[in-house]
Protein backbone atom coordinates (compact mmCIF):
# COMPACT_ATOMS: atom_id res chain seq x y z
CA UNK A 1 0.00 0.00 0.00
CA UNK A 2 1.51 3.27 -1.16
CA UNK A 3 0.81 6.69 0.39
CA UNK A 4 0.85 5.39 3.94
CA UNK A 5 0.70 8.85 5.56
CA UNK A 6 -2.15 9.92 3.33
CA UNK A 7 -4.14 6.78 4.10
CA UNK A 8 -3.53 7.33 7.80
CA UNK A 9 -4.93 10.88 7.43
CA UNK A 10 -8.02 9.57 5.66
CA UNK A 11 -8.53 6.91 8.34
CA UNK A 12 -8.11 9.58 11.02
CA UNK A 13 -10.70 11.79 9.36
CA UNK A 14 -13.21 8.96 9.24
CA UNK A 15 -12.60 8.16 12.89
CA UNK A 16 -13.13 11.84 13.77
CA UNK A 17 -16.42 11.86 11.90
CA UNK A 18 -17.65 8.80 13.79
CA UNK A 19 -16.58 10.42 17.06
CA UNK A 20 -18.50 13.57 16.14
CA UNK A 21 -21.45 11.29 15.37
CA UNK A 22 -21.22 9.66 18.79
CA UNK A 23 -21.21 13.09 20.48
CA UNK A 24 -24.22 14.19 18.41
CA UNK A 25 -26.08 11.02 19.37
CA UNK A 26 -25.47 11.87 23.06
CA UNK A 27 -26.91 15.35 22.48
CA UNK A 28 -29.90 13.87 20.70
CA UNK A 29 -30.48 11.38 23.51
CA UNK A 30 -30.45 14.30 25.96
CA UNK A 31 -32.89 16.31 23.84
CA UNK A 32 -35.31 13.35 23.70
CA UNK A 33 -35.04 12.74 27.45
CA UNK A 34 -35.90 16.33 28.37
CA UNK A 35 -39.13 16.07 26.38
CA UNK A 36 -40.43 13.64 28.98
CA UNK A 37 -38.55 14.75 32.11
CA UNK A 38 -38.86 18.55 31.55
CA UNK A 39 -35.50 18.63 33.37
CA UNK A 40 -34.31 22.22 32.85
CA UNK A 41 -30.78 21.47 34.04
CA UNK A 42 -30.47 18.78 31.41
CA UNK A 43 -31.82 21.29 28.87
CA UNK A 44 -28.92 23.62 29.76
CA UNK A 45 -26.46 20.75 29.44
CA UNK A 46 -27.71 19.89 25.95
CA UNK A 47 -27.34 23.55 24.93
CA UNK A 48 -23.82 23.80 26.36
CA UNK A 49 -22.82 20.49 24.78
CA UNK A 50 -23.23 22.04 21.31
CA UNK A 51 -19.86 23.78 21.67
CA UNK A 52 -18.23 20.36 21.72
CA UNK A 53 -20.03 19.37 18.51
CA UNK A 54 -19.09 22.64 16.81
CA UNK A 55 -15.44 22.37 17.76
CA UNK A 56 -15.30 18.82 16.38
CA UNK A 57 -16.81 20.06 13.13
CA UNK A 58 -14.21 22.84 12.89
CA UNK A 59 -11.38 20.39 13.56
CA UNK A 60 -12.59 18.13 10.76
CA UNK A 61 -12.96 21.07 8.39
CA UNK A 62 -9.42 22.26 9.18
CA UNK A 63 -7.98 18.77 8.70
CA UNK A 64 -9.74 18.52 5.33
CA UNK A 65 -8.44 21.92 4.25
CA UNK A 66 -4.89 20.76 5.00
CA UNK A 67 -5.41 17.40 3.32
CA UNK A 68 -6.70 19.04 0.14
CA UNK A 69 -3.78 21.46 0.11
CA UNK A 70 -1.10 18.87 0.78
CA UNK A 71 -2.32 15.61 -0.73
CA UNK A 72 -4.52 16.60 -3.70
CA UNK A 73 -6.87 13.64 -3.33
CA UNK A 74 -8.64 12.38 -6.45
CA UNK A 75 -11.22 9.75 -7.37
CA UNK A 76 -12.56 7.71 -4.41
CA UNK A 77 -10.25 9.58 -2.01
CA UNK A 78 -11.63 12.93 -3.16
CA UNK A 79 -15.23 11.73 -2.87
CA UNK A 80 -14.55 10.37 0.61
CA UNK A 81 -13.04 13.66 1.78
CA UNK A 82 -15.94 15.68 0.34
CA UNK A 83 -18.48 13.30 1.87
CA UNK A 84 -16.84 13.51 5.30
CA UNK A 85 -17.03 17.31 5.12
CA UNK A 86 -20.72 17.19 4.15
CA UNK A 87 -21.52 14.60 6.80
CA UNK A 88 -19.75 16.64 9.45
CA UNK A 89 -21.85 19.69 8.52
CA UNK A 90 -25.03 17.60 8.69
CA UNK A 91 -24.04 16.34 12.14
CA UNK A 92 -23.33 19.88 13.26
CA UNK A 93 -26.83 20.88 12.12
CA UNK A 94 -28.34 17.97 14.03
CA UNK A 95 -26.56 19.36 17.09
CA UNK A 96 -28.20 22.75 16.41
CA UNK A 97 -31.63 21.10 16.23
CA UNK A 98 -30.96 19.47 19.61
CA UNK A 99 -30.18 22.91 21.05
CA UNK A 100 -33.47 24.30 19.74
CA UNK A 101 -35.40 21.34 21.17
CA UNK A 102 -33.74 21.83 24.57
CA UNK A 103 -34.35 25.60 24.63
CA UNK A 104 -38.02 25.25 23.68
CA UNK A 105 -38.54 22.45 26.17
CA UNK A 106 -37.08 24.64 28.90
CA UNK A 107 -39.35 27.52 27.92
CA UNK A 108 -42.36 25.17 28.05
CA UNK A 109 -41.34 23.51 31.31
CA UNK A 110 -43.78 25.50 33.41
CA UNK A 111 -46.67 24.83 31.05
CA UNK A 112 -49.08 21.93 31.17
CA UNK A 113 -48.04 19.32 28.56
CA UNK A 114 -50.37 17.12 26.51
CA UNK A 115 -49.06 13.65 27.31
CA UNK A 116 -50.30 12.00 24.11
CA UNK A 117 -48.39 14.58 22.07
CA UNK A 118 -45.26 14.14 24.20
CA UNK A 119 -45.44 10.42 23.40
CA UNK A 120 -45.64 11.28 19.69
CA UNK A 121 -42.61 13.56 19.94
CA UNK A 122 -40.66 10.91 21.89
CA UNK A 123 -41.48 8.35 19.20
CA UNK A 124 -40.25 10.74 16.51
CA UNK A 125 -37.08 11.45 18.48
CA UNK A 126 -36.27 7.79 18.96
CA UNK A 127 -36.79 7.15 15.29
CA UNK A 128 -34.50 10.09 14.44
CA UNK A 129 -31.89 8.69 16.82
CA UNK A 130 -32.09 5.32 15.08
CA UNK A 131 -31.77 7.03 11.68
CA UNK A 132 -28.61 8.93 12.68
CA UNK A 133 -27.11 5.69 13.96
CA UNK A 134 -27.94 3.86 10.72
CA UNK A 135 -26.61 6.79 8.66
CA UNK A 136 -23.26 6.67 10.47
CA UNK A 137 -23.00 2.87 10.39
CA UNK A 138 -23.88 2.59 6.72
CA UNK A 139 -21.34 5.30 5.88
CA UNK A 140 -18.65 3.41 7.75
CA UNK A 141 -19.60 0.14 6.04
CA UNK A 142 -20.16 1.83 2.62
CA UNK A 143 -23.55 0.06 2.66
CA UNK A 144 -25.63 1.91 0.08
CA UNK A 145 -28.70 -0.31 0.45
CA UNK A 146 -28.89 0.28 4.19
CA UNK A 147 -28.38 4.01 3.64
CA UNK A 148 -31.19 4.00 1.07
CA UNK A 149 -33.49 2.40 3.69
CA UNK A 150 -33.35 5.70 5.61
CA UNK A 151 -35.93 7.15 3.24
CA UNK A 152 -38.66 4.84 4.58
CA UNK A 153 -37.81 5.68 8.18
CA UNK A 154 -37.85 9.36 7.32
CA UNK A 155 -41.33 9.00 5.87
CA UNK A 156 -42.53 7.66 9.25
CA UNK A 157 -41.11 10.71 11.02
CA UNK A 158 -42.67 13.04 8.46
CA UNK A 159 -46.04 11.38 9.03
CA UNK A 160 -45.83 11.78 12.80
CA UNK A 161 -44.75 15.40 12.35
CA UNK A 162 -47.90 16.08 10.32
CA UNK A 163 -50.05 14.32 12.93
CA UNK A 164 -48.53 16.36 15.79
CA UNK A 165 -49.09 19.58 13.86
CA UNK A 166 -52.73 18.69 13.19
CA UNK A 167 -53.30 17.86 16.86
CA UNK A 168 -51.75 21.13 18.02
CA UNK A 169 -53.95 23.06 15.60
CA UNK A 170 -57.04 21.24 16.86
CA UNK A 171 -56.31 22.30 20.45
CA UNK A 172 -55.82 25.95 19.47
CA UNK A 173 -59.16 26.83 21.06
CA UNK A 174 -58.34 25.11 24.35
CA UNK A 175 -57.35 27.79 26.90
CA UNK A 176 -53.85 27.41 28.42
CA UNK A 177 -52.51 24.96 25.85
CA UNK A 178 -51.74 27.27 22.91
CA UNK A 179 -48.27 28.34 24.03
CA UNK A 180 -47.17 24.80 24.83
CA UNK A 181 -48.57 23.63 21.50
CA UNK A 182 -46.84 26.36 19.50
CA UNK A 183 -43.49 25.47 21.04
CA UNK A 184 -43.98 21.77 20.44
CA UNK A 185 -44.81 22.32 16.75
CA UNK A 186 -41.30 23.76 16.37
CA UNK A 187 -39.82 20.85 18.38
CA UNK A 188 -41.60 18.45 16.05
CA UNK A 189 -40.20 20.29 13.05
CA UNK A 190 -36.67 20.09 14.54
CA UNK A 191 -36.93 16.32 14.89
CA UNK A 192 -38.26 16.06 11.36
CA UNK A 193 -35.19 18.00 10.12
CA UNK A 194 -32.88 15.60 11.99
CA UNK A 195 -34.42 12.78 9.95
CA UNK A 196 -33.71 14.76 6.77
CA UNK A 197 -30.08 15.26 7.84
CA UNK A 198 -29.72 11.52 8.39
CA UNK A 199 -31.00 10.92 4.84
CA UNK A 200 -28.49 13.51 3.60
CA UNK A 201 -25.68 11.52 5.23
CA UNK A 202 -27.03 8.39 3.54
CA UNK A 203 -26.86 10.16 0.18
CA UNK A 204 -23.18 10.89 0.79
CA UNK A 205 -22.58 7.17 1.35
CA UNK A 206 -24.05 6.46 -2.08
CA UNK A 207 -21.88 9.23 -3.57
CA UNK A 208 -18.69 7.74 -2.15
CA UNK A 209 -19.54 4.27 -3.43
CA UNK A 210 -21.06 5.04 -6.84
CA UNK A 211 -19.30 8.26 -7.74
CA UNK A 212 -22.60 9.94 -8.58
CA UNK A 213 -24.71 12.14 -6.36
CA UNK A 214 -28.47 11.65 -6.39
CA UNK A 215 -31.02 12.68 -3.80
CA UNK A 216 -32.74 9.56 -2.47
CA UNK A 217 -36.11 11.24 -2.66
CA UNK A 218 -37.52 14.44 -4.07
CA UNK A 219 -37.50 17.02 -1.28
CA UNK A 220 -40.46 18.83 -2.83
CA UNK A 221 -42.83 15.99 -1.86
CA UNK B 1 -1.14 -11.65 -12.81
CA UNK B 2 -2.57 -11.29 -16.27
CA UNK B 3 -4.47 -8.18 -17.24
CA UNK B 4 -6.63 -7.64 -20.26
CA UNK B 5 -7.13 -4.58 -22.38
CA UNK B 6 -10.75 -3.44 -22.50
CA UNK B 7 -12.25 -2.45 -25.81
CA UNK B 8 -13.10 1.20 -25.58
CA UNK B 9 -15.85 2.59 -27.77
CA UNK B 10 -14.35 6.00 -28.31
CA UNK B 11 -17.05 6.85 -30.87
CA UNK B 12 -19.51 7.09 -28.00
CA UNK B 13 -17.00 8.97 -25.90
CA UNK B 14 -16.58 11.60 -28.59
CA UNK B 15 -20.26 12.44 -28.54
CA UNK B 16 -20.30 12.63 -24.78
CA UNK B 17 -17.12 14.62 -24.61
CA UNK B 18 -17.86 17.50 -26.96
CA UNK B 19 -17.05 20.68 -25.05
CA UNK B 20 -19.69 23.41 -24.58
CA UNK B 21 -17.67 25.70 -26.85
CA UNK B 22 -17.92 23.19 -29.70
CA UNK B 23 -14.39 21.85 -29.45
CA UNK B 24 -14.07 18.10 -29.86
CA UNK B 25 -16.80 17.77 -32.47
CA UNK B 26 -14.46 16.41 -35.16
CA UNK B 27 -11.99 13.56 -35.08
CA UNK B 28 -8.35 14.23 -35.97
CA UNK B 29 -6.79 10.82 -35.29
CA UNK B 30 -8.43 7.42 -35.31
CA UNK B 31 -6.20 4.70 -33.92
CA UNK B 32 -7.23 1.10 -34.49
CA UNK B 33 -5.58 -1.83 -32.71
CA UNK B 34 -2.16 -0.23 -32.79
CA UNK B 35 0.89 -2.14 -31.60
CA UNK B 36 4.52 -1.05 -31.67
CA UNK B 37 7.52 -3.35 -31.55
CA UNK B 38 11.21 -2.55 -31.19
CA UNK B 39 13.36 -5.24 -32.84
CA UNK B 40 10.49 -7.69 -32.43
CA UNK B 41 9.83 -6.87 -28.76
CA UNK B 42 6.35 -5.51 -28.14
CA UNK B 43 6.39 -2.10 -26.46
CA UNK B 44 2.74 -1.23 -26.85
CA UNK B 45 -0.18 -3.49 -27.69
CA UNK B 46 -3.66 -3.17 -29.12
CA UNK B 47 -4.45 0.52 -28.63
CA UNK B 48 -7.71 1.84 -30.04
CA UNK B 49 -8.84 5.43 -29.50
CA UNK B 50 -9.75 8.69 -31.18
CA UNK B 51 -8.20 12.12 -30.72
CA UNK B 52 -10.69 14.96 -31.07
CA UNK B 53 -10.06 18.26 -32.82
CA UNK B 54 -9.17 21.24 -30.60
CA UNK B 55 -9.09 19.03 -27.56
CA UNK B 56 -6.16 18.68 -25.21
CA UNK B 57 -5.63 14.96 -24.78
CA UNK B 58 -3.28 13.75 -22.05
CA UNK B 59 -1.52 10.41 -21.85
CA UNK B 60 -0.62 9.35 -18.33
CA UNK B 61 0.85 6.19 -16.89
CA UNK B 62 3.88 4.73 -15.17
CA UNK B 63 7.33 4.51 -16.76
CA UNK B 64 7.48 1.89 -19.47
CA UNK B 65 3.75 1.95 -20.24
CA UNK B 66 4.36 3.07 -23.82
CA UNK B 67 2.85 6.54 -23.68
CA UNK B 68 5.89 8.20 -25.29
CA UNK B 69 6.08 5.38 -27.83
CA UNK B 70 2.42 6.01 -28.60
CA UNK B 71 2.65 9.80 -29.02
CA UNK B 72 5.54 9.29 -31.44
CA UNK B 73 3.23 7.28 -33.70
CA UNK B 74 1.19 10.39 -34.43
CA UNK B 75 3.94 12.11 -36.43
CA UNK B 76 5.90 9.01 -37.47
CA UNK B 77 8.81 9.78 -35.17
CA UNK B 78 9.20 6.05 -34.61
CA UNK B 79 10.23 5.77 -38.28
CA UNK B 80 13.56 7.22 -37.13
CA UNK B 81 14.11 4.50 -34.51
CA UNK B 82 16.03 1.51 -35.91
CA UNK B 83 14.02 -1.71 -35.58
CA UNK B 84 10.74 0.02 -34.73
CA UNK B 85 7.64 -1.41 -36.42
CA UNK B 86 4.03 -0.25 -36.30
CA UNK B 87 1.10 -2.66 -36.59
CA UNK B 88 -2.49 -1.54 -36.84
CA UNK B 89 -3.87 1.70 -38.17
CA UNK B 90 -3.44 5.40 -37.52
CA UNK B 91 -5.84 7.55 -39.53
CA UNK B 92 -5.26 11.30 -39.70
CA UNK B 93 -8.46 13.05 -40.79
CA UNK B 94 -9.49 9.68 -42.18
CA UNK B 95 -6.27 9.07 -44.16
CA UNK B 96 -3.78 6.35 -43.35
CA UNK B 97 -0.78 8.11 -41.82
CA UNK B 98 1.46 5.17 -42.69
CA UNK B 99 0.38 4.71 -46.32
CA UNK B 100 3.26 4.33 -48.78
CA UNK B 101 2.54 7.63 -50.53
CA UNK B 102 2.57 9.72 -47.34
CA UNK B 103 5.62 11.96 -46.93
CA UNK B 104 6.84 11.83 -43.30
CA UNK B 105 8.29 15.35 -43.59
CA UNK B 106 4.89 16.73 -44.55
CA UNK B 107 3.38 14.75 -41.66
CA UNK B 108 5.76 16.42 -39.23
CA UNK B 109 4.95 19.86 -40.62
CA UNK B 110 1.28 19.32 -39.91
CA UNK B 111 1.91 17.51 -36.66
CA UNK B 112 4.57 19.35 -34.68
CA UNK B 113 6.31 18.10 -31.59
CA UNK B 114 7.76 19.61 -28.43
CA UNK B 115 10.08 17.49 -26.31
CA UNK B 116 10.85 17.10 -22.63
CA UNK B 117 14.08 19.03 -22.74
CA UNK B 118 13.99 22.38 -24.53
CA UNK B 119 16.11 21.95 -27.64
CA UNK B 120 16.45 25.29 -29.42
CA UNK B 121 18.92 25.47 -32.28
CA UNK B 122 22.17 27.24 -31.33
CA UNK B 123 21.06 30.17 -33.40
CA UNK B 124 19.32 33.48 -32.80
CA UNK B 125 15.80 33.61 -31.39
CA UNK B 126 14.61 34.92 -34.74
CA UNK B 127 16.30 32.16 -36.72
CA UNK B 128 14.87 29.47 -34.46
CA UNK B 129 11.37 30.56 -35.49
CA UNK B 130 12.25 31.35 -39.11
CA UNK B 131 14.08 28.07 -39.72
CA UNK B 132 11.05 25.90 -40.45
CA UNK B 133 9.18 28.42 -42.61
CA UNK B 134 12.35 29.08 -44.65
CA UNK B 135 12.89 25.39 -45.35
CA UNK B 136 9.27 25.06 -46.41
CA UNK B 137 9.51 28.15 -48.64
CA UNK B 138 7.16 30.16 -46.45
CA UNK B 139 9.40 33.23 -46.71
CA UNK B 140 6.78 35.83 -47.56
CA UNK B 141 6.16 38.14 -44.58
CA UNK B 142 8.68 36.24 -42.49
CA UNK B 143 9.17 39.04 -39.94
CA UNK B 144 5.43 39.22 -39.34
CA UNK B 145 5.26 35.43 -39.05
CA UNK B 146 8.03 35.41 -36.44
CA UNK B 147 6.29 38.13 -34.40
CA UNK B 148 2.87 36.51 -34.72
CA UNK B 149 4.23 33.15 -33.69
CA UNK B 150 6.15 34.53 -30.70
CA UNK B 151 3.03 36.41 -29.61
CA UNK B 152 1.02 33.22 -29.94
CA UNK B 153 3.53 31.47 -27.70
CA UNK B 154 3.29 34.32 -25.15
CA UNK B 155 6.99 35.06 -25.59
CA UNK B 156 7.04 38.21 -27.74
CA UNK B 157 7.12 40.76 -24.93
CA UNK B 158 10.05 39.00 -23.31
CA UNK B 159 12.23 38.66 -26.43
CA UNK B 160 11.18 41.42 -28.86
CA UNK B 161 14.27 43.51 -28.04
CA UNK B 162 16.75 40.68 -28.43
CA UNK B 163 15.60 38.69 -31.43
CA UNK B 164 19.14 38.48 -32.77
CA UNK B 165 20.55 37.06 -29.54
CA UNK B 166 21.37 33.39 -29.19
CA UNK B 167 18.34 31.37 -28.08
CA UNK B 168 20.51 29.39 -25.68
CA UNK B 169 20.72 32.54 -23.53
CA UNK B 170 17.02 32.25 -22.67
CA UNK B 171 15.83 30.63 -19.45
CA UNK B 172 14.64 27.01 -19.56
CA UNK B 173 10.98 28.06 -19.53
CA UNK B 174 11.54 30.63 -22.26
CA UNK B 175 13.46 28.06 -24.33
CA UNK B 176 10.53 25.66 -24.06
CA UNK B 177 8.05 28.32 -25.15
CA UNK B 178 10.43 29.14 -28.01
CA UNK B 179 10.31 25.48 -29.03
CA UNK B 180 6.53 25.66 -28.93
CA UNK B 181 6.67 28.81 -31.06
CA UNK B 182 9.02 27.02 -33.46
CA UNK B 183 6.47 24.26 -33.81
CA UNK B 184 3.69 26.81 -34.39
CA UNK B 185 5.65 28.74 -37.03
CA UNK B 186 4.95 26.21 -39.78
CA UNK B 187 1.19 26.37 -39.14
CA UNK B 188 0.63 22.85 -37.87
CA UNK B 189 -2.72 21.24 -37.19
CA UNK B 190 -1.63 19.24 -34.17
CA UNK B 191 1.02 19.80 -31.51
CA UNK B 192 2.43 16.77 -29.70
CA UNK B 193 4.11 17.45 -26.37
CA UNK B 194 6.22 14.82 -24.67
CA UNK B 195 6.49 15.91 -21.02
CA UNK B 196 6.94 19.56 -22.02
CA UNK B 197 7.17 20.93 -18.48
CA UNK B 198 8.97 18.19 -16.59
CA UNK B 199 12.30 20.06 -16.67
CA UNK B 200 10.78 23.41 -15.70
CA UNK B 201 10.16 25.23 -12.43
CA UNK B 202 6.54 25.75 -11.22
CA UNK B 203 6.19 29.28 -12.65
CA UNK B 204 7.47 28.26 -16.08
CA UNK B 205 5.24 25.20 -15.87
CA UNK B 206 2.17 27.30 -15.19
CA UNK B 207 3.07 29.54 -18.17
CA UNK B 208 3.26 26.47 -20.41
CA UNK B 209 -0.09 25.29 -19.06
CA UNK B 210 -1.65 28.73 -19.66
CA UNK B 211 -0.28 28.55 -23.18
CA UNK B 212 -1.82 25.12 -23.73
CA UNK B 213 -5.21 26.53 -22.69
CA UNK B 214 -4.82 29.42 -25.15
CA UNK B 215 -3.62 27.26 -28.03
CA UNK B 216 -6.39 24.69 -27.87
CA UNK B 217 -8.87 26.92 -29.67
CA UNK B 218 -6.59 26.81 -32.74
CA UNK B 219 -4.76 23.51 -32.41
CA UNK B 220 -5.28 19.95 -31.36
CA UNK B 221 -2.88 19.14 -28.55
CA UNK B 222 -1.68 15.76 -27.33
CA UNK B 223 0.47 15.75 -24.22
CA UNK B 224 2.38 13.05 -22.38
CA UNK B 225 2.87 13.92 -18.74
CA UNK B 226 4.13 12.27 -15.59
CA UNK B 227 2.42 14.97 -13.59
CA UNK B 228 -1.14 13.79 -13.01
CA UNK B 229 -2.27 17.14 -11.66
CA UNK B 230 -1.01 18.71 -14.87
CA UNK B 231 -3.19 16.32 -16.88
CA UNK B 232 -6.11 17.17 -14.60
CA UNK B 233 -5.49 20.89 -15.09
CA UNK B 234 -5.03 21.07 -18.86
CA UNK B 235 -6.64 18.09 -20.56
CA UNK B 236 -10.16 17.57 -21.88
CA UNK B 237 -9.57 13.84 -22.31
CA UNK B 238 -7.14 11.58 -20.50
CA UNK B 239 -5.85 8.17 -21.52
CA UNK B 240 -4.31 5.99 -18.83
CA UNK B 241 -1.71 3.48 -19.99
CA UNK B 242 -0.31 0.71 -17.86
CA UNK B 243 2.17 -2.12 -18.07
CA UNK B 244 0.95 -5.63 -18.73
CA UNK B 245 3.09 -8.65 -17.95
CA UNK B 246 2.70 -11.30 -20.62
CA UNK B 247 1.21 -14.64 -19.55
CA UNK B 248 4.24 -16.56 -20.77
CA UNK B 249 6.49 -14.41 -18.61
CA UNK B 250 8.24 -13.33 -21.80
CA UNK B 251 8.24 -9.66 -20.98
CA UNK B 252 5.98 -6.69 -20.48
CA UNK B 253 4.34 -4.15 -22.73
CA UNK B 254 2.16 -1.09 -22.51
CA UNK B 255 -1.60 -1.17 -22.87
CA UNK B 256 -4.37 1.40 -22.86
CA UNK B 257 -6.45 0.82 -19.73
CA UNK B 258 -8.95 3.67 -19.77
CA UNK B 259 -9.74 6.63 -21.99
CA UNK B 260 -12.35 9.11 -20.88
CA UNK B 261 -13.10 12.70 -20.04
CA UNK B 262 -10.46 14.04 -17.66
CA UNK B 263 -13.03 14.92 -15.01
CA UNK B 264 -14.29 11.34 -15.05
CA UNK B 265 -10.79 9.85 -14.84
CA UNK B 266 -9.93 11.98 -11.81
CA UNK B 267 -13.24 11.79 -9.96
CA UNK B 268 -14.69 8.40 -10.76
CA UNK B 269 -12.51 6.23 -13.00
CA UNK B 270 -14.11 3.10 -14.42
CA UNK B 271 -11.14 0.77 -14.04
CA UNK B 272 -9.56 -0.19 -10.72
CA UNK B 273 -6.08 0.05 -12.25
CA UNK B 274 -6.75 3.70 -13.14
CA UNK B 275 -8.12 4.34 -9.66
CA UNK B 276 -5.01 2.81 -8.09
CA UNK B 277 -2.72 4.90 -10.28
CA UNK B 278 -4.41 8.31 -9.93
CA UNK B 279 -4.84 7.89 -6.17
CA UNK B 280 -1.18 6.92 -5.82
CA UNK B 281 -1.87 3.34 -4.70
CA UNK B 282 -0.01 1.99 -7.74
CA UNK B 283 2.75 -0.54 -7.12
Amino acid sequence: MARVEFQASLDGLEASLQEQGAVVLRALRGAIDVLRSQDTELCDEVVAFDDEIDSRYHRIEKAIEELLAQQSPVATDLRLVLAILHDSIHLERIGDQCVTIAKLTKLAAELEPRHDLVEGLMEMGERAEEMVRIALDSFSARDVERARGLVELDELIDRTNRRVSDQVLSMASTPGTQEWGMRMIVVSRCIERIGDNAVDIGEQTAFVVTGEFHEFSDASH
Amino acid sequence: MSMTTPRIDSGKLGELATAPDGRGAETVFTVNDLSVTYSGNTALQGVTLEIKKNFVTAFIGPSGCGKSTFIRCFNRMNDLVPGAAIHGEVLYHGRDLYAANVDPVEVRRRIGMVFQKPNPFPKSIYDNIAFGPRILGMTKGLDERVERTLRHAALWDEVKDRLKENALGLSGGQQQRLCMARALAVEPDVILMDEPASALDPISTSRIEDLIHELKSDYTIVIVTHNMQQAARVADMTAFFSVEVRDDGGGRHGILVEYDQTTKVFTNPSDKRTEDYVTGRFG
